[in-house]
């Protein structure tokens, strides 16, 4: 039995009107699966709204049906209202950008359709970011503060980075806890169930984002169910962009939701702290061999021809992209080259001040929002015959989507690539 | 107890009781490209049940795998027609948790560590999840064909 507040038994009562009743209804249930005692106030979500391919499954054009049907999980068709005053919500990744469809060989209708529904979301509450990496557009939750995500490189991200507290629940969870405010208290959410439980040594390289992006990868291969994993060793410093691709990469490899990196995140500040005094149930090498097989995972053998490029996976921070305008500047892709790179929008605003985007578009690259290939779906690259990404997460997914030749490597790589038209080893 | 019966005590998830075979997933299923949403076939590359539907089965699994979209891929699967008739799960993460609201069926969770879902049952023993006790009963297939 699910203890409630008062003004959460009043909103289960229906006197905060149908959308906030049922969404508490839900969460109620989700607690009472997971064994949750009570329920806590949750003050950030980030949801997954906007006209998503799986959401065709629900056969309807009419937007009130559909969040009913796929999000709330109900025939009954619910009207959308007004999301939660105590939470900040706002969109996590869209199938297609707010403001271009051709590049992405989407239709002009879908793009009208994914801004009809991100309109609605927004005059319900939602503010539209567009983004993976919440965290760079001032979407921060702090220590004990707690959140809901639908990204799961950000679950990690924010419980291990921020000391904030949220689980990996799922996109119809992200978006009840943000209607109602409230998220089962369980897992995360209890300071002693962060403690980590495995410890994995680095003794490998892990100098590079793509070092990061690896050890991550093969951090989560490694990583046994319900783990919490302790990133411990001989190990360069990472900083934020480092991190933030260790993450990606542990969240596609693994079910990880909490990690702590030893002497950099705050709940581990040594190996003991991070183990909460207990001896680990299982330690790990983390070899450069384990790295080697990692990378052979993510990258094709051999050299090959290649049309589709992808850099920001997750999303570019601005010192990636200074770093990327940098690199191209006075360089020219390849005719049939599409070269996609992914931020926020309101980095790309920064990137625009700064010339950064001058740079990357005159030298025929695209720099684009709100998603990715692997978001967008299988349309946007049926034409492609070799595709090169230095984000772990695509290069792992993009597998499930297509035949072709798929290389990884670092920005410099890439690039080079999108330049000559041809991956070399 | 018949000796081709076994009965299991777990926590009750979601209350209900199903009955059905089981389709034994001791890797989980990945929630991206893990099951077909328009036939329940499971597509995910290399599983050990690749090619057979969840529709109307058991699932045994250890807990939920992947991405946070692991719910939505069942709720799709739902909306058109197809879901299991129950699971049960080692222990329930919070992924897991909410695709068995949204799907709304039968869920026991949370076994005794002695207790090794993956050594006692096997794909087709037949399966009774009681999510209002938290019993589940098992009669094994190969055992039930000798008698």
């Amino acid at each position: 039995m699910v203890k409630l507040t008062q003004y959460e038994q009043e909103m289960l009562n229906g006197d905060f009107g149908r959308f906030k009743q049922k969404a508490i209804d839900n969460i109620i249930k989700y607690a009472e699966a997971l064994g949750a005692e009570e329920l806590c106030e949750v003050s950030k979500a980030t949801i997954y709204l906007g006209a998503h391919p799986y959401l065709e499954a629900a056969d309807s054009d009419d937007y009130n049906k559909i969040f009913s049907k796929m999000y709330m999980c109900t025939y009954e068709v619910i009207e959308v209202e007004k999301f939660s005053e105590g939470c900040f919500c706002q969109t996590c990744v869209a199938p297609c950008s707010q403001h271009e469809f051709e590049p992405l060989g989407l239709t002009e209708e879908f793009f009208d359709k994914n801004n009809e529904f991100l309109n609605i979301t927004k005059e319900a509450g939602v503010s539209i970011t567009g983004t993976c990496t919440p965290y760079l557009t001032g979407w921060i939750p702090l220590m004990g503060e707690h959140f809901v995500t639908t990204e799961s490189s950000n679950v990690l991200f924010s419980n291990a980075v921020f000391g904030a507290c949220g689980n990996s629940d799922g996109i119809e969870a992200a978006a009840w806890s943000g209607i109602c405010g409230r998220t089962p208290k369980w897992g995360n959410h209890i300071m002693e169930n962060r403690k980590g439980t495995h410890v994995f040594e680095i003794n490998c390289q892990s100098d590079t984002a793509v070092d990061w992006d690896v050890i991550g990868y093969t951090v989560g291969r490694l990583l046994p169910p319900h783990a919490i994993p302790v990133i411990s060793g001989n190990f360069k410093r990472p900083d934020l962009i480092r991190l933030k691709q260790c993450f990606a990469a542990l969240a596609t490899t693994s079910g990880g939701e909490m990690c702590h990196v030893v002497g950099i995140t705050p709940e581990a500040v040594t190996l003991e702290m991070a183990l909460g005094g207990n001896e680990p149930k299982e330690v790990f090498d983390i070899s450069q061999q384990e790295y080697d097989k990692s990378m052979e995972m993510l990258c094709d053998k051999g050299n090959g021809d290649v049309d589709f490029i992808v850099l920001g996976c997750p999303h570019y921070t601005l010192e990636e992209l200074r770093d990327t305008a940098n690199y191209i500047k006075g360089k020219k892709v390849k005719d049939g080259v599409f070269l996609n790179i992914w931020t926020d929008y309101s980095t790309k605003a920064m990137a625009e001040e700064n010339g950064y985007l001058k740079d990357i578009e005159d030298a025929g690259g695209h720099l684009l929002t709100s998603g990715c290939p692997l978001v967008i779906g299988y349309k946007c690259h049926e034409t492609a015959t070799g595709m090169v990404m230095d984000g772990a997460k695509q290069a792992h997914y993009i597998r499930s989507e297509t035949t072709v030749p798929v290389y990884y490597g670092d920005m410099e790589k890439c690039i080079d690539s999108a330049v000559s038209g041809k991956w070399e080893a | 107890m018949e000796n081709n019966k076994i009965v299991l005590k777990g926590r009750s998830g979601i209350k209900g009781i199903a009955e059905g075979e089981a389709l034994v997933c001791k890797e989980s299923i990945q929630g991206w490209a893990g099951v077909d949403d328009k036939t329940g076939v499971i597509i995910e590359k290399g599983h050990s049940e690749e090619g057979k539907s969840i529709d109307g089965k058991i699932l045994i699994l250890p807990c939920s795998k992947g991405s946070n979209g692991w719910s939505c891929h069942f709720n799709s699967a739902q909306v058109n027609g197809i879901k299991p008739a129950g699971w049960i799960f080692t222990k329930l993460d919070s992924r897991a948790g909410v695709a068995a609201v949204v799907l709304d069926i039968p869920t026991v969770s949370d076994f005794d560590e002695e207790i090794d879902l993956f050594d006692i049952i096997e794909t087709g023993d037949l399966i009774k999840v009681d999510g209002d006790t938290g019993n589940v009963e098992i009669t094994k297939k190969k055992a039930m064909a000798k008698a």
